[in-house]
């Protein structure tokens, strides 16, 4: 067999095994309530804020310390702290992804994720100013 | 009905042209495509003449394009929604380009302005191979040009027109403003360009990155051309210089995207293995390989099926790059991609048009592209030329399967694979970056070391000795100076436990094995002629980039920790890893101790005519003994601040040393207009006798005496009044004295009247309101003001030598330059000596 045969081999068999560690690390999303079952583990979670309930950033007592309340795909709502400064442009976030662990009652995240309304809906938004 | 105060004609003439786009480099593609086919010369030449003059006709309608929307932006007609929605009228003019190009359709036409511009130049100089490269040119360019159709074909929308009007977009057209005819009256302004684009390194990036993109459709073509009219040899000489050419201005828009991610975004680094930096990184590796397989074949005979595959991989990855960037499809992973808008479709197919005839061509003629078929020799720099493309290829492969996540979720569900097994979604790694660095670490070792050692090994063979003699000194040198580092200032990074601490320092071995191997090599091998070197420099940026990127992440330090939360909680709880407590409150003027630095925030500033707010940062570094001030400096970062939800957009600054950054940004600040409002504290009551004291929050105050004759400046005394003045001293914790004369008085013997005193630095009023003469007392109230003080929320990070890898980029910019300058002119002399002279691959 020639060498660089046996280098390809060589080369796919890493490539295999490389892929096959890395599957091991992909996360998976997750509810409030799949997360709770499996307490401690890191999961994502999709969820969109509760703007009935205030969120709650005050930096003069503790700049790290950030907490909001989400409702998951089941509609369930919970409180997630959020360790770090409030994100910019927090309150227009459509839709939140979490990346964290159930705690007790509470969903401490380490990410979030913010998909920002698309264009499309600002366009309506603004239109809609202008007819008043 | 007639609408009032549009401007039509630039966008009639827009969208004309990019019809008349689409047209010509249709015609172009059938014409060039002809020029293959055709064997008559006569009819092959009418073919070429007019395939010419179509692609020329599209580059001008391209460019036209270009200019008319350009014409939109720069004079704010929002009638049209692309100007509406990514300008607004105080928008300073350099950042229209960034509006240009902030949207998909605008990304579009710029790559297609690059692509025409290196198609003209291809179209003069590629001689007998202009008709198959350029059929695959136009053929990009009908796909281009398809992208901005905007029109309704067979019920699917073909591409999406910049030239829309604000009125026709599907949003608006039931919107009762759109039925009036003067509804451009009550449009004023635009909606503005999404402040993280308003910055100088947008207006540059997004042009070189595009071009990078572009440029790598010329290896794809030249190889494409060979394989299609079986001239498997004739494509290789002129490609080198473009291949080069590709990787250095696409690596150049990669790291200008890192730039100014490390200079205006907030996560604190200039990489953080986003999908979209990402999609972009992968086609270049591919193409660093197909570089480095091409000079294996050139010197060798080896190889020429590995570098037409990682020419036709790299243009391939990029298309499906773009993919993933414009589908929407990485919508919940990336924080970069752009929305859908229904072009999903369109792009696959753009994707599949050059992946499906390029891989049908490998396959069915792999068997006629030459090869060497005696074996290399292990001791042959071609041998290790090839393993390194295939470690190359890994990490592309690697990066590509983690960055399809969402992709991996359509397909799965689409084939029913996930509905047969249950599958939930797969979402990325929750520790994206330790998942990428930890495998990209093991890659970066191979690759630094082979880089430091493959060029010591001569192609063919390598004579006895030869080797050995000459790496040893690079060997040497390189243990010393890791060494050396090790021992002046080691890397103590153990959050991912010792096992990644041993791969970081074999990674710093193995990056600074590539800078003193190439170093050594410039003058033991070349004999110090710099002429020959570009390979040579552009490897020691590269081992410089990998240095820098290792020292600077590994040993980045954030220095603005709270530590008085952390003693408070959580600093021993298990939480403590996710909880490193980044972020410190400071308040106005005072100042705060962050690693050798004391840190003051002395106020916010505004100019007229800039959006920005900019924060004043003093920073002091004092002698740890004597507490002498060694230095000072202030750091200005700076934020849009959207006063109507105080959401803060801010902008680092650094304060740049030739051995690290600090780095500093606003990550909150109080939205004062509310607080200045909000002030409805009650005045609290106190009857008092004279000696006695009242307390409040920050000290107490003692009533000394009643003064028959008092002043105040907000009191002027009239002849019939009966004033009585309180003199009270106020005392603070940290023993300041200051005095109060509030005043009580009795004008005309009939009106009571109170004047107040405020100590302002206490947020502190107190109010003379009666006289208790029966008591021998009087009554005095007191108003702490829940004390609105000023501060910000910062974060500080010290980046370690990040200029090495900064300088690391130019100088690989610069050896690729030279190694392009010395290729063409190799190319050149060997064309005009002689044509008969056989070249070494043949």
């Amino acid at each position: 067999m020639k060498k660089t045969n046996i280098i390809l081999l060589v080369v796919i068999a890493v490539a295999i095994g490389v892929i096959v560690t890395m599957v091991g690390d992909f996360s998976t999303y997750e509810t409030f309530a799949t997360a709770r079952e499996k307490e401690g583990k890191e999961f994502h979670v999709i969820g969109k804020l509760d703007t009935l309930q205030a969120m709650h950033y005050d930096p003069i007592k503790d700049a790290n310390l950030f907490s909001f309340y989400v409702h998951d795909k089941t509609g369930e709502t919970r409180k997630v702290v959020f360790y770090g400064a409030k994100p910019t442009d927090f309150e227009k976030a459509e839709s939140v992804v979490l990346t964290g662990k159930m705690n007790g009652n509470e969903f401490h995240c380490s990410k979030i994720l913010m998909k920002c309304p698309s264009k499309y809906k600002d366009d309506q938004v603004v239109v809609s100013n202008k007819q008043l | 009905m007639k609408f009032e105060g549009e401007h039509l004609l630039p966008g009639q003439l827009g969208h004309f042209f990019a019809i008349l786009a689409f047209v010509a480099s249709l015609v172009a593609t059938i014409s060039y495509y002809n020029a293959v086919k055709v064997k008559e010369p006569l009819v092959r030449d009418s073919w070429k003449k007019l395939a010419r003059w179509s692609f020329v006709i599209q580059s001008a309608a391209v460019i036209t394009v270009f200019s008319c929307l350009f014409y939109i932006l720069s004079n704010h007609y929002f009638e049209y929604k692309y100007a509406w929605r990514n300008t607004s009228r105080d928008l300073p003019t350099q950042y229209l380009f960034s509006s240009l190009w902030s949207d998909q359709e605008g990304s579009f036409l710029l790559w297609s302005i690059w692509n025409s511009i290196l198609g003209i130049i291809l179209i003069r100089t590629s001689k007998n191979l202009e008709a198959p490269v350029m059929t695959v040119f136009s053929l990009a360019q009908l796909i281009m040009a398809s992208m901005l159709l905007g029109i309704f074909v067979l019920g699917y929308k073909v591409g999406s027109n910049p030239f829309m009007l604000l009125r026709h977009a599907p949003e608006n057209q039931a919107a009762p403003i759109f039925q009036e005819a003067n509804y451009m009256q009550h449009i004023h302004d635009g909606n503005g360009l999404n402040v993280t684009l308003q910055n100088y390194w947008m207006v540059i990036h997004p042009p070189v990155l595009f071009l990078g993109f572009a440029s790598m459709i010329i290896p794809f073509a030249f190889a494409f051309a060979g394989l299609w009219t079986r001239d498997y040899t004739g494509w290789v000489k002129p490609v080198l210089p473009w291949t080069l050419f590709a990787v250095a201005l696409l690596g150049t828009g990669i790291m200008m995207g890192a730039a100014w991610a490390y200079e205006s975004l907030n996560f604190g680094g200039y990489w953080a293995w986003d999908p979209v930096e990402n999609a972009s990184l992968v086609p270049w590796l591919t193409m660093v390989a197909g570089l480095h397989t091409l000079l294996a074949y050139k010197h060798t005979g080896h190889a020429l099926k590995s570098t037409v595959f990682f020419f036709f991989i790299s243009y391939v990855l990029i298309l499906y790059s773009s993919f993933l960037t414009k589908s929407g499809v990485l919508g919940d992973t990336s924080v970069h991609s752009f929305t859908d808008m229904g072009m999903t479709a369109q792009l696959l197919f753009s994707m599949l048009v050059f992946t499906v005839p390029s891989i049908f061509l490998l396959i069915a003629r792999r068997k006629e592209i030459p090869g060497n078929n005696k074996e290399e020799s292990t001791y042959s720099r071609e041998f290790w030329l090839f393993v390194g493309s295939l470690i190359l290829l890994i990490a592309a492969i690697q990066i590509t399967f983690t960055t399809s996540i969402p992709v991996w979720n359509k397909l799965l569900s689409l084939t029913g694979l996930k509905g047969l097994f249950k599958m939930d979604d797969i979402a990325p790694p929750s520790d994206v970056m330790f998942h990428y660095n930890k495998i990209q670490i093991w890659i970066a070792i191979v690759l630094g070391v082979l880089t430091a050692v493959v060029q010591f090994l001569k192609y063919k063979d390598t004579p006895k000795g030869f080797f050995t003699r000459k790496i040893w000194v690079p060997t040497a040198l390189a243990i010393v100076f890791t060494a050396l580092i090790a021992w002046k200032g080691p890397i103590t990074y153990d959050n991912y436990g010792a096992g990644f601490l041993t791969a970081i320092y074999i990674m710093l071995f193995a990056s600074i094995y590539a800078i003193a191997g190439n170093f050594t090599y410039i003058f033991s091998g070349l004999k110090g002629k710099l002429k020959n070197a570009g390979a040579s420099v552009a490897h020691i940026g590269f081992g410089m980039v990998l240095l820098g990127a290792l020292i600077s992440s590994s040993k980045m330090e954030v220095i603005s920790i709270d530590r008085m939360k952390m003693l408070n909680d959580g600093f021993f709880r298990k939480e403590s890893k996710q909880n490193p407590r980044e972020n410190i409150m400071l308040p106005k003027d005072v100042q705060v101790q962050m690693g050798d630095y004391h840190v003051t925030y002395v106020g916010d500033s505004t100019a007229t005519g800039d959006p920005k707010t900019y924060y004043v940062m003093h920073y002091e570094r004092k002698d740890k003994t004597t507490g002498e001030v060694k230095e000072r400096f202030t750091l200005y970062p700076d934020a849009f601040v959207n006063r109507k939800e105080n959401a803060l957009s801010s902008n680092p600054a650094s304060k740049h040393y030739f051995t690290r950054d600090i780095f500093t940004y606003v990550s909150a600040a109080p939205n004062k207009a509310e607080a200045a409002t909000a002030d409805t504290t009650a005045y609290v009551a106190h009857e008092i006798k004279v000696g006695d004291s009242i307390f409040f929050s920050k000290g107490f105050m003692v009533l000394k005496a009643l003064e028959p004759a008092p002043k105040n400046k907000n009191y002027i005394a009239e002849k019939n009044d009966l004033a009585v003045g309180a003199k009270l001293e106020v005392h603070t914790q940290t023993d300041d004295h200051f005095n109060l004369q509030p005043i009580y008085f009795i004008r005309d013997s009939s009106y009571q009247y109170s004047v107040e005193d405020t100590l302002a630095p206490l947020n502190l009023s107190v109010r003379f309101t009666k006289i208790m003469p029966a008591e021998n007392k009087i009554e005095l109230k007191v108003k702490e003001a829940a004390g609105f003080s000023d501060y910000v929320v910062m974060k500080a990070l010290v980046f370690p030598y990040i200029n090495v890898l900064w300088l690391g980029v130019i100088i690989t910019i610069v050896g690729t330059g030279m190694s392009i300058v010395q290729r063409t002119r190799r190319t050149e002399k060997n064309a005009n000596a002689s044509t008969k002279k056989t070249p070494v691959n043949i």
